[in-house]
């Protein structure tokens, strides 16, 4: 087991180093770069040659990716070309804030998903199932800025219950009940696609399981239905809800992107764009890294999930 | 059945979710809340080029020479008084006394003279600590700094120009502490220290930078505490926040939600023309457009009132040209050329013409100053088809817009100018003198015009201003006869206030000058 991880850990090194180098592709071979964009429409050609030279953008790929790649490897993500910060800094900084959020946003879908699927199962075609379907069609078809933009109508504009924007009140406030607040908006958003994908199919996973012949056996020795529906269906079930609520939680990282910029989130999405629309490269190189290695970290977690889970998955 | 635990559960989780939990959230006395479309990138004048970092810088750091409340015109700052030597190399500005930086050090000349040699020096030991992208188009032409005593500090000039005080109002000509910039090196940029009415307190990344007021400023007491800015880019967002008490300033109100705050009891807006041009700029050296009645027929047929009606919603003022109206360059008898699509279609037909052509527009998706370029750039696209250009429209992302730019090959192009001040200089010279042709300038038209560009270079030698805005009325005469672009309007910056906002007003130059506000 110990031996498993190790090798999965060592496997993020060429993952990331594949990771570094598209990214570094995409964006250098993008049309515009960062002088162009910090100059705007003023520039002269004259200024444009000296701040490329200055920001080292006329030596050759291969040299700016082998010196950004040394100073990866002293654990220096260099510094911001636009905001003149340390990288590393500023993204860790920004990447709590995408945590928070998108801990939020997998827990809420998670726990509502589950319950919603399992009702769903236990009483299939019944009044709550069908409005589970239709709840997720819906869910599903919604965009994220739409549904935020609506939720912020509603609960912020009109009823005053929920502030808007923001992680924290603007000023004074900080503490734990006002991050609450705050997180309750943009969590539901963000929340919403999956928790119809989790309930979907917590669904179809528990209706097979809740058929299978020692379901009816436990029912038949006495088992209360709860023990039955949870222990016996619902942890038979899980494997393949662990596997979607693991994708699903790379898919969140992904989706805060949007979910930051309607709500003015202070998150590591909101950077990324900003970064990507300067082109400054160090910073969409520090984002993307940290995003990645979370990425692949989800994964492995998932996997030592299933040997904790089915006692028959052995990893060597 | 036992199914009703998961019942319950969710409905709890239900509740908890839809549950009002109206904070203890009030505005703290003497805080202004302000909310900006973007986090700014950093606060030293002289390394940013963005709207939102001089917006919050500037409140910081000033400089020598400013303008009013009300207009762009140049008057004293920093410098009490200035006298320009008679063949326009020299000026001399006498500072004020008994000034000092938020953290005591004493404003003088020395002081001015390490602000802007610390930019043009590539020797000056604090040269290589920012990128100081505009240190070559507002300083290129600085021989040298002189102290003359620590009062007095002497500009030698290359050339004369005569922009050049206007020049010396920019956010890169912004005086800083040099005990500063020595002590904080590359960080000075998040830190800034400067004279002005406030200063810098805290930066919490993505969420806020907060200033406090400065107790001694020189000009005039400060009725505020703090100033806390807040990035929020989604207009909705903004204006909830204004609407339910959470904001008490937002600048670039979208144009869609103009009528909702006017309509609101919360809330007031405040328009201001500002010192800005939007033009759909025309590749002169091309043709068919090296036919000057081709590009008249464009102007002709393009209805810029309704562009400004309907999509800005009167957030634009019609253009008649690079010059703002209403300033002392502008020549007042200028008018707008009319929508007239019967005269298009003559003066195509003219041209050789008569059943039109096909050409291309690029269109940026945003970028600054570019208000709706795309929803704007339709209704010119559908003007043209109807006097028979068929026009293909090419939206691209800034960036590479502005790459694509440079090769030259564009036909059609929407883009804008933010002078930020009323020098005719500052606009007619970088975007129309046939030697700032892009790729070397921003003429991105390619414009030459001979006369034109004698009268423009005749201006620049002229100190009177008088005698200066003769030459520019007559160089905006040529710019309706041989026009360069089609001409669309003039940005009407947009503002709402919350109720208790008082004293504010917007500024033609764009800056956002919270320092006269107080909080009822």
């Amino acid at each position: 087991m110990r031996r498993y991880v190790v090798r999965r850990l060592l496997l993020l090194v060429p993952v990331l180093l594949g990771v570094s180098v598209i990214i570094f592709m995409v964006l250098h071979l993008s049309p515009g770069d960062p002088a162009e964009i910090m100059l705007g429409s003023q520039a002269t050609q004259a200024d444009l040659e000296r701040l490329r030279a200055e920001l080292g953008l006329n030596e050759p790929l291969h040299v700016q990716y082998v010196h950004w790649l040394g100073l990866v490897a002293r654990g220096d993500l260099g510094r911001s070309i636009w905001m003149k910060r340390p990288v590393l800094g500023e993204v860790l900084g920004r990447f709590k804030a995408t945590l928070i959020l998108t801990g939020a946003g997998l827990v809420l879908s998670t726990v509502i998903g589950l319950a919603l699927g399992i009702a769903s199962a236990v009483r299939p075609n019944s009044l709550l199932d069908r409005l589970s379907a239709v709840a997720s069609l819906f869910g599903a078809s919604m965009p994220v800025f739409w549904l935020g933009i609506v939720l912020m109508v509603i609960f912020a504009l009109w009823l005053g219950w929920l502030p808007a924007s923001g992680m924290f009140a603007p000023y004074g406030g900080g503490d734990l009940w006002d991050l609450l607040v705050h997180l309750a908006l943009p969590a539901v958003t963000l929340a919403a696609a999956s928790v119809t994908i989790i309930a979907r199919l917590t669904r179809s996973t528990m209706l097979e399981t809740l058929g299978q012949d020692y379901i009816r056996t436990a029912r038949a020795k006495g088992v209360v239905e709860r023990a039955v529906v949870l222990r016996h269906g619902l942890k038979n079930a899980l494997i393949p809800i662990v596997t979607v609520v693991g994708v699903q939680a790379g898919y969140l990282l992904g989706g805060a992107v949007l979910t930051e910029t309607v709500f003015a989130w202070p998150g590591v999405g909101t950077l990324m764009v900003q970064g990507i629309l300067a082109r400054d490269f160090p910073l969409v190189q520090g984002c993307v890294l940290v995003v990645a290695l979370s990425f692949v970290l989800i994964n492995l977690v998932v996997d030592l999930l299933y040997a904790w889970l089915d006692p028959r998955i052995r990893y060597e | 059945m036992r199914i009703g635990v998961v019942w319950r559960a969710l409905v709890v989780a239900m509740i908890g979710l839809v549950a009002p939990v109206v904070s203890a959230w009030a505005q703290p006395a003497g805080t202004l809340l302000v909310g900006l479309v973007a986090e700014p990138v950093n606060l030293d004048p002289a390394q940013v080029t963005d709207l939102n970092s001089n917006r919050v810088g500037r409140r910081i750091v000033e400089t020598l020479v400013t303008f009013p409340e009300e207009s762009t015109q140049v008057v004293p700052g920093l410098a009490e008084s200035w006298t320009i030597s008679k063949d326009g190399l020299r000026y001399t500005f006498k500072l004020r006394r008994g000034v000092t930086f938020h953290d005591g050090t004493p404003f003088n000349a020395e002081a001015v003279k390490f602000s802007i040699e610390r930019q043009i020096d590539p020797e000056h030991p604090f040269n290589k600590l920012g990128k100081y992208p505009f240190a070559n188009y507002f300083f290129g032409n600085v021989k040298a700094v002189e102290v003359v005593d620590p009062a007095t500090v002497e500009f030698v000039l290359k050339e004369p120009r005569a922009s050049f005080l206007t020049i010396l109002t920019s956010a890169a000509a912004s005086i800083v502490s040099p005990t500063a910039v020595k002590k904080f090196g590359a960080d000075y940029a998040l830190q800034p220290v400067g004279t002005g009415p406030f200063k810098y307190a805290a930066w919490d990344r993505g969420q806020r930078v907060v200033l406090e007021k400065n107790p001694s400023y020189w000009r005039h007491p400060v009725k505020i505490e703090r100033v806390v800015y807040r990035p929020i880019v989604e207009g909705q967002a903004r204006l909830t926040e204004l609407l339910t008490g959470s904001l008490d300033l937002i600048v670039d109100v979208p144009p869609d939600f103009v009528t909702q705050v006017e309509s609101s009891p919360k809330a007031t807006l405040q328009k201001q023309v500002g010192a800005h041009v939007w033009y759909l700029g025309i590749n002169n050296q091309r043709n068919p457009f090296d036919d000057k009645r081709v590009r008249q027929a464009l102007n002709y047929a393009v209805n810029k009132e309704a562009i400004v009606r309907d999509v800005l919603k009167g957030t634009g003022s019609l253009s008649r040209g690079p010059v703002l109206p209403a300033t002392w360059g502008a020549d007042s008898g200028l008018k707008p050329y009319p929508y007239d699509p019967e005269r298009a279609k003559k003066l195509l037909a003219e041209a050789g013409y008569p059943s039109g052509f096909s050409t291309t527009l690029w269109v940026p998706e945003s970028g600054s100053g570019m208000q709706s370029p795309v929803p704007m750039s339709t209704v010119i696209q559908s003007n043209l088809k109807a006097v028979g250009v068929s026009v293909i429209l090419q939206t691209m992302e800034w960036g590479a817009y502005l790459a694509k730019l440079r090769t030259k090959e564009q036909e059609l192009f929407a883009l804008s100018w933010m002078a930020g001040n009323e020098d005719p200089d500052m606009v007619m010279y970088p975007l129309l003198h046939s030697s700032q042709w892009t790729p070397a300038g921003p003429n991105r038209a390619l414009y030459k015009n001979e006369r034109f560009d004698e009268l423009l270079q005749q201006a620049r030698l002229t100190t009177d201003q008088g005698k200066r805005a003769g030459l520019y009325r007559e160089a905006q005469r040529i710019l309706v006869d041989d026009p360069p672009w089609i001409f669309i309007d003039h940005e009407i910056q947009t503002a709402a206030l919350a109720k208790r906002v008082q004293g504010f007003k917007l500024h033609p130059s764009f800056d956002l000058r919270v320092e006269t506000i107080s909080l009822k």
